[in-house]
């Protein structure tokens, strides 16, 4: 029973940065319906940024967000001006997967020549701390990067319900064409959305610089899992993809401990056929209708 | 229709620019004895492009020092390098292409077995000789091809044979009495897990725990706190290098720390291993290692001298990957100052027999290529990697049990 509860805390902190990413994927998906194949490289991106904030002048990883999350805010613009706002028409979301996967493997590339294809990892000074609770370990860094992650979730929630933004978002994702009629600026929303779903990639890579050891190629194992958990959380839906990158990190977490680690992944995977079978829209999205 | 002329524009001026540079090459070509060229196809972009590297230093800090005294049988030597992007399928058709369109003399190995194993078949099937720096794992062998021969001590499934043969010859009170077994899903990680368990248990050591991860597993987290409430005295872990770093930071978040720790790959990287898992928890860990920067093999100090030379550092940060690529040309080198010949079947002959001299030690070979030597059993004492075994390069000598994290 120990190692059950220990592997349910494990997989919900690590849930937290997981939902982090996939928030902004989602956000990107239910605003334009452009699946942004690049997150998973957007965030090892930041995670270098971060890195290279961390070993050259010495910003603390977490600190280092409020550096990276802006940064990659404009990038995100630019990315969306430039290679994503000419895709228009039916074929859109189809197109817009080729261009943002070239963009990943750009980034993969970039980041290979300069930062080679070793595995880096940020380690602040607490980098190896945890905490017993009840006789159960914590550990520090894993902690704070659920802490920072949770925040900047709630931080996107005010920004989307309390905002006029958010609701000029919300009307876009709900129905684009009565917004655009009702007044809604539809392309700056759309490319601030961009900007906002990379700064959020942006923010989890520098925790997940924290976490985990990655290189450059550490992208394809993220955005699998990532679009994972969008499918199904509900493409669009932030409330399913939170709902569902703690599902994973539980699931994963269990059948590591109780079964078998090469199980984990697929066990995920399971329960994502089996769900989608008998809720094709998954567990917090809604279906389309047509007339 | 404007297209058609510029392509052909296009075509006529590389065609007329080939010739030029040709006529010249030629007419620069020495009189009496063209140069020996050497086809090698390296991972110079892609995932393996950082060993990859490392094998490019050492073949040209071979080529250059061999040139410098007057090349092989007295001719200079060229190396032709392509890049593989770190794909076994370009590598196979970059040494086909050497074979067949560049006509090259030799041919030299890949980085990794991934690689290695086509190449080698590709070369086999022209009957080159294969002498190879990094093809060690079970792929590469289990072909069974003739041609090929490994310029490292040992297999790479044997790289933990050196350290449970040491753990035999501690005092049975010492031994380690339980060990837990986590390893990578891979082709050369797991089978060295597996044979060193073998050995283990049949030597009564009892597995308290076993598992296999696949790659995509970034999370060491849930394996640690597995195995640390099985509490084994010792840890083998059959590792490559990222997950090697994540297995050990994670013991260390999890405050386990066993009283052995062995890992395959990972903390015998002397330049990566300290700041991916902190560098005060470093000792007492175990690792295998082909090379080590001060041994007395043969020619290993001018090649020390000779790489920091050219390329700057310290000695301790030399990759071995650079040595292992030094001593595919030092073999070739011995084999054809003793049979007079570069002819591939002759030197493919030659190597079946005998030993040759090189920084990895003096390698022989069985009739698929395994070299018959034993690795180097290496530790971190003091914060510095160390051999500690075999004796005859052993700088320090084991020590046991580990000690805590941060000690």
């Amino acid at each position: 029973m120990h190692q059950i509860v220990q592997a349910i805390i494990l997989g919900v902190l690590v849930g937290g940065v997981y939902a982090l990413m996939a928030s902004g994927l989602t956000l990107v998906f239910g605003v334009m319906k452009v699946i942004n194949v690049a997150q998973g490289a957007l965030v090892i991106f930041a995670a270098y940024l971060s890195y290279a904030l961390f070993t050259d002048l010495h910003i603390d990883p977490f600190l280092s967000i409020l550096i990276v999350t802006p940064a990659m805010f404009v990038l995100g613009v630019a990315v969306q001006f430039t290679f994503v706002r000419s895709l228009r028409g039916p074929d859109a979301t189809e197109l817009s997967l080729l261009v943002m996967w070239a963009l990943a493997l750009g980034i993969e590339g970039v980041l290979s020549v300069i930062f080679k294809t070793t595995y880096r990892i940020s380690s602040p000074s607490y980098a190896d701390n945890s905490w017993t609770v009840l006789g159960y370990r914590i550990s520090e860094v894993r902690f704070f990067a659920f802490v920072a992650s949770a925040v900047l979730l709630l931080l996107l929630s005010f920004v989307l319900t309390r905002t006029r933004f958010g609701r000029a978002v919300r009307a876009i994702v709900q129905n684009p064409t009565a917004a655009t009629l009702l007044g809604v600026d539809s392309d700056r929303t759309q490319m601030l959305s961009f900007g906002l779903g990379v700064s959020l990639a942006a923010a989890a890579g520098a925790v997940y610089g924290v976490i985990y050891p990655f290189n450059p190629g550490s992208h394809y194992d993220l955005i699998s899992r990532l679009l994972t958990i969008v499918v199904l959380g509900g493409l669009g839906s932030i409330g399913g993809a939170i709902f569902a990158a703690v599902g994973m990190g539980v699931i994963e977490a269990l059948v590591t401990v109780e079964i078998s680690p090469v199980w984990a992944s697929f066990s995920f995977f399971v329960i994502l056929i089996a769900f989608l079978l008998v809720r094709p829209q998954g567990i917090f999205g809604v279906r389309e209708r047509t007339l | 229709m404007t297209r058609i002329p510029v392509r052909l524009a296009v075509v006529a001026g590389c065609v007329a620019v080939a010739a030029i540079a040709g006529s010249i090459g030629a007419g620069a070509a020495a009189p009496t004895a063209a140069p020996i060229k050497i086809g090698i196809s390296l991972s110079l972009s892609g995932d393996f492009s950082d060993p990859g590297g490392f094998a490019k230093q050492g073949y040209e800090l071979w080529a250059k020092t061999v040139n410098a005294k007057g090349g092989v049988l007295g001719r200079k030597v060229t190396l032709i390098i392509k890049d593989d992007a770190s794909s076994p399928t370009q590598a196979a058709t970059n040494y086909q292409n050497f074979i067949t369109k560049d006509k090259v003399d030799l041919v030299f190995g890949p980085f990794s077995t991934l690689l290695t194993a086509p190449s080698a078949a590709v070369a086999s099937r022209y009957g080159y000789a294969f002498i190879e720096p990094a093809g060690g794992g079970p792929a590469v062998f289990d072909q069974k091809l003739h041609n090929v021969f490994f310029t490292q001590p040992a297999p790479i499934v044997e790289s933990g044979d050196v350290f449970v043969k040491w753990l035999h010859s501690l005092p049975k009170s010492k031994r380690p009495k339980t060990a837990a077994y986590p390893a990578l899903d891979d082709p050369f990680s797991s089978p060295i897990a597996d044979r060193m368990r073998g050995q283990l248990e049949k030597a009564g050591v009892k597995t308290v725990y076993k598992t296999i991860y696949p790659s995509e597993n970034v999370d060491m987290t849930p394996i640690v706190s597995k195995i640390a409430a099985a509490k084994p005295d010792m840890v083998v872990g059959g590792t490559q290098a990222g997950d090697g770093y994540a297995l050990v930071k994670a013991m260390v978040q999890a405050h386990f720390s066993p009283k052995f720790l062995f890992l395959s790959n990972g903390p015998n990287s002397p330049g990566e291993f300290p700041g991916k898992v902190g560098v005060k928890n470093v000792n007492g860990i175990f690792s295998a290692s082909d090379w080590y920067q001060d041994s007395k093999t043969p020619g290993n100090k001018a090649f020390v001298k000779a790489f920091l030379k050219a390329y700057g550092g310290k000695a301790s940060s030399i990759d071995p990957g650079s040595a292992e690529a030094y001593a595919v040309g030092q073999v070739v080198e011995a084999v054809a100052k003793k049979i007079h010949s570069i002819d591939n079947a002759k030197i493919i002959a030659a190597l079946h027999k005998g030993s040759w001299p090189t920084v990895e030690g003096t390698l022989h070979w069985n009739s698929i290529g395994e070299p018959q030597g034993q690795f180097l059993l290496m530790e971190w004492l003091n914060h510095q990697l160390y051999p500690v075994l075999p004796k005859n390069v052993a700088v320090k000598k084991p020590v046991y049990p580990k000690p805590a994290w941060g000690k």
